[in-house]
């Protein structure tokens, strides 16, 4: 697969003042997380990739829509039909904020430190060979295998660029050394409480500095946020549903876009921990007998789309007939579990993490409708994600991700990813794994095939994509949520005049 | 005297390292698995025990106990595992701000308290009625409750008072007092019930000695038998009460922090807890059992120098 050369963002002089002649506004964003280091190798996802992204350019950068555009790689293109040769073509205006010069060298000590700082991304370069600088603006990147996912990559935690001399000290930690728009104020920023920017002078693309000053204002407490947002102490934050009447009434614009899907992960495909599961056939019984409208209604307040598939809508394997796959219908679970030789149900054990106990006591209430006796077991929360990877239960609530199709492939269905612990796979799905990771450019096209199998066989029980609710006061601010993503970017801002 | 503080201080050393061993062995042996929660899902297993053994998580309890009560001595309290920044920064950072929450909460509660209960007792009838009701229905309204339904009249609705802390590395006083007044108010109400309660029956114990009698048939004029005998004799169970409040308030303090976004040592030890970052766990931990220590300490001295009898006892 190649990409090319987009019309990019505009390059303008280093010289430029800091924040352009638009920059003309301060803005306050309500988090949810903070950064643990500003190491860029540390940076994550979501909510814990934005911060990053105020500071630290990315090599591609993921518009909106999720399409990606130049940012300080200007072109980009596979040079070998394995798809194992990545070729950059990279500016050569770019500083860091330390005064380094961002170059081809300075992108493959990031690269190769990315690889081993241990970050929790760090699996985005699980396929990453080795970077060369073949001149200074040109970098080439070696695979060990075709990876449809690397470029992607390169636009979110493995592509952001910090300074080489500073990436890998200790000062790192706390103080980002970037080569992106702002700079962060280190005596008005406070670990736990707020974080503030300013646009850095001789920023390459000063059309990105939209603002004279960004804080961001960690507000893990909703309460605190929706109070925040609807009395103008912060701009934009995310909310819920619980508390969307209250920010409407108060004249916020709402956003809402899916990003996760919530539902069970029936890991135990091989019935290693509960046996019943090993029958396709009680798979899908556990799918028809969810009422999945009931629970979006009661649970979620509406807010998103039931679904029976675990790729999104923007995955590019998603596919329209399965959205209803698994209809409610109670009789034909009953059926299919009688012809499993379950007829008088099974019992199954559910971890059961806080907050959650309203949604799972309606699924438990659902399939004990049909016969399945589920038992519902409390998980510490700090423990959950870990419980789930360790093969102790056979199936678990979770909500997850729905990224593009070889993300989430990574994610969900290799035998390798966290949420299939009981590494279950079979020769067919493998093949069709592999022609999708070989797919290049066609790797939505193939991963259709994955999500039809893994739906048919019922490897989950989806409930239902949930929708980010994202709040901003219109007279002050524009937003555009980024598909896939749990927050905007910085660049998905602007002032509203 | 003396004698009397160093028993105190022994003992409150004591309490220290005991607390310090116990809450260490409980949270190392009950915190599951941290390293995957620092790494995220995508980790790999690999990833995952390599940021164990980069933490000591791989090497055996006693070992990191004995290691980290070492550390501690020399007042080290290492790294948060989430946020990277010095424990001992991390609370230097909050302590000041809920030190003055709890400070000023219980400055103005030992103040209403104390009139409160003082009128009750001296007037009785319908003041102590009142007074008595009034301690009922605010003993019986949580903090949190009261807080949101400040935030709802006095922030959202009035906009008198910000709804979330304005409070930053240069604020002022202004920006202090007006981010805090909500806070305070609704730490206090809960306290001020408890405290006018006791410090009534204290009084009005006290009120019913032989010793108030006489004063009285010396024809000593009233005040000054209220405020300079029966007050004083009355003033330990205050006291005490008020340090029990302290330590309450101190508990209270964590869902404060949170509905009023304060940067706090209270918001800091739900975020580390939550998410199982055990050095600054153990941090916050200690702070506040050396915080209820010298609390407790002054309680003990104060009463003391109000009533010879404590210190021989």
């Amino acid at each position: 697969m190649s990409a090319a050369a987009v019309a990019g963002l505009s390059a303008c002089s280093g010289d430029a003042p800091a924040g352009g002649s638009s920059a003309s506004k301060e803005v306050v964003l309500g988090i949810l997380q903070e950064p643990k280091s500003w190491n860029p190798a540390i940076a994550h996802v979501g909510h814990l990739l934005q911060p990053y992204q105020f500071v630290y350019d990315s090599l591609l950068l993921r518009k909106s829509d999720g399409t990606l555009a130049p940012m300080l790689a200007t072109s980009w293109k596979y040079t070998d039909d394995a798809q194992t040769v990545l070729e950059l073509t990279l500016r050569t205006d770019v500083t860091f904020s330390d005064g380094a010069a961002f170059d081809a060298t300075a992108a493959k000590a990031n690269l190769d430190h990315f690889k081993v700082a241990n970050g929790p991304q760090a699996a985005m370069l699980q396929n990453f060979e080795s970077a060369t600088a073949v001149d200074a603006k040109t970098l080439r990147i070696k695979l060990k295998i075709a990876d449809p996912a690397f470029e992607y990559y390169l636009s979110q935690a493995a592509g952001l660029m910090g300074s080489p001399a500073a990436i890998t000290g200790k000062d790192i930690d706390l103080m980002p050394v970037g080569s992106g728009p702002y700079i962060m104020v280190k005596d008005q920023s406070v670990k736990g409480s707020q974080y503030v920017f300013t646009p850095r002078k001789g920023y390459w693309n000063p059309s990105l500095q939209k603002f004279t000053m960004v804080t961001l204002k960690l507000l893990a407490d909703l309460t605190a946020r929706v109070n925040a947002v609807t009395t103008g102490q912060v701009d934009a934050t995310l909310l819920d549903a619980t508390t969307a009447q209250q920010a409407n009434a108060a004249g916020l614009k709402e956003l809402s876009w899916p990003v996760d899907w919530q539902g069970l992960l029936l890991f135990d495909r091989d019935g290693k921990v509960a046996p019943p599961l090993k029958d396709v056939r009680v798979r899908q019984a556990i799918n028809y007998a969810l009422n999945r409208d009931a629970l979006l209604k009661n649970v979620a307040m509406g807010a998103g789309t039931v679904t029976s598939q675990v790729f999104g809508p923007e995955s590019g394997s998603f596919l329209p007939e399965l959205e209803s796959r698994y209809a409610y219908d109670p009789a034909k679970a009953k059926q299919l579990l009688s012809d499993a030789g379950y007829a008088s149900g099974f019992d199954l054990t559910l971890p059961l993490p806080p907050g959650i106990e309203t949604l799972l006591n309606y699924v438990k209430q659902q399939l004990g409708d049909v016969g399945i006796r589920v038992n519902l077991v409390a998980v510490p929360i700090a423990d959950y994600q870990s419980t789930l990877g360790k093969g102790t239960y056979a199936a678990a609530w979770f909500s997850l991700f729905q990224g593009p199709t070889w993300v989430a492939c990574n994610q969900l269905i290799v035998p390798s990813t966290l949420y299939n612990p009981f590494k279950s796979t079979t020769p067919e799905l493998k093949a069709l794994l592999d022609a999708t990771q070989a797919a290049g450019a066609q790797v939505g096209e193939k991963g259709k095939a994955v999500n039809t199998y893994v739906t048919e066989n019922a490897w989950f029980a989806p409930f239902y994509r949930v929708n980010q609710i994202y709040f901003y006061d219109s007279k002050k601010l524009k937003v555009t949520p980024q598909v896939q993503m749990a927050v905007p970017t910085p660049y998905d801002y602007e002032p509203a005049s | 005297m003396l004698q009397f503080i160093a028993k105190r201080l022994v003992a409150g050393v004591v309490a220290l390292f005991v607390v310090a061993c116990l809450t260490f062995v409980l949270l190392y042996s009950t915190s599951g698995d941290v390293a995957r929660n620092i790494m995220g899902d995508q980790a790999s297993a690999a990833s995952v025990a390599a940021k164990a053994h980069e933490l000591g998580l791989d090497q055996p309890l006693m070992s990191r106990l004995s290691s980290w009560l070492w550390q501690a001595t020399h007042l080290q309290f290492g790294t948060s595992w989430f946020t990277s920044q010095p424990v001992f920064t991390a609370i230097a950072n909050r302590l000041p701000l809920t030190l003055t929450m709890v400070c000023v909460a219980i400055l103005l509660i030992g103040v209403v308290a104390t009139f409160l209960g003082v009128t009750a007792a001296v007037k009785r009838g319908a003041a102590d009625r009142a007074v008595q009701i009034m301690a009922v229905l605010a003993a019986s309204l949580p903090g949190y409750i009261v807080g949101i339904v400040l935030v709802l009249v006095f922030a959202i609705q009035l906009r008198w008072f910000p709804a979330i802390s304005r409070i930053g590395p240069r604020s002022g006083a202004a920006v202090w007092v007006a981010s805090l007044t909500l806070p305070v108010v609704a730490l206090m109400l809960n306290g001020i019930a408890g405290a006018a309660q006791q410090i009534r029956s204290a009084f009005i114990k006290q009120l019913e000695q032989d010793y108030v009698r006489t004063l009285r048939s010396r024809g000593i004029p009233e005040r000054e038998i209220l405020f300079r005998h029966v007050l004083r004799a009355a003033a330990p169970a205050g006291l005490t009460v008020l340090s029990l409040q302290f330590i309450s308030l101190l508990g209270g303090v964590v869902i404060i922090e949170s509905i009023f976004a304060l940067p706090g040592l209270g918001s800091l030890a739900v975020s580390a807890t939550t998410q199982g970052d055990l050095p600054l766990v153990m941090g916050v931990v200690i702070y506040t059992v050396a915080i209820v220590v010298v609390v407790n300490l002054l309680v003990d001295v104060a009463n003391g120098w109000l009533n010879p009898k404590v210190r021989v006892s």
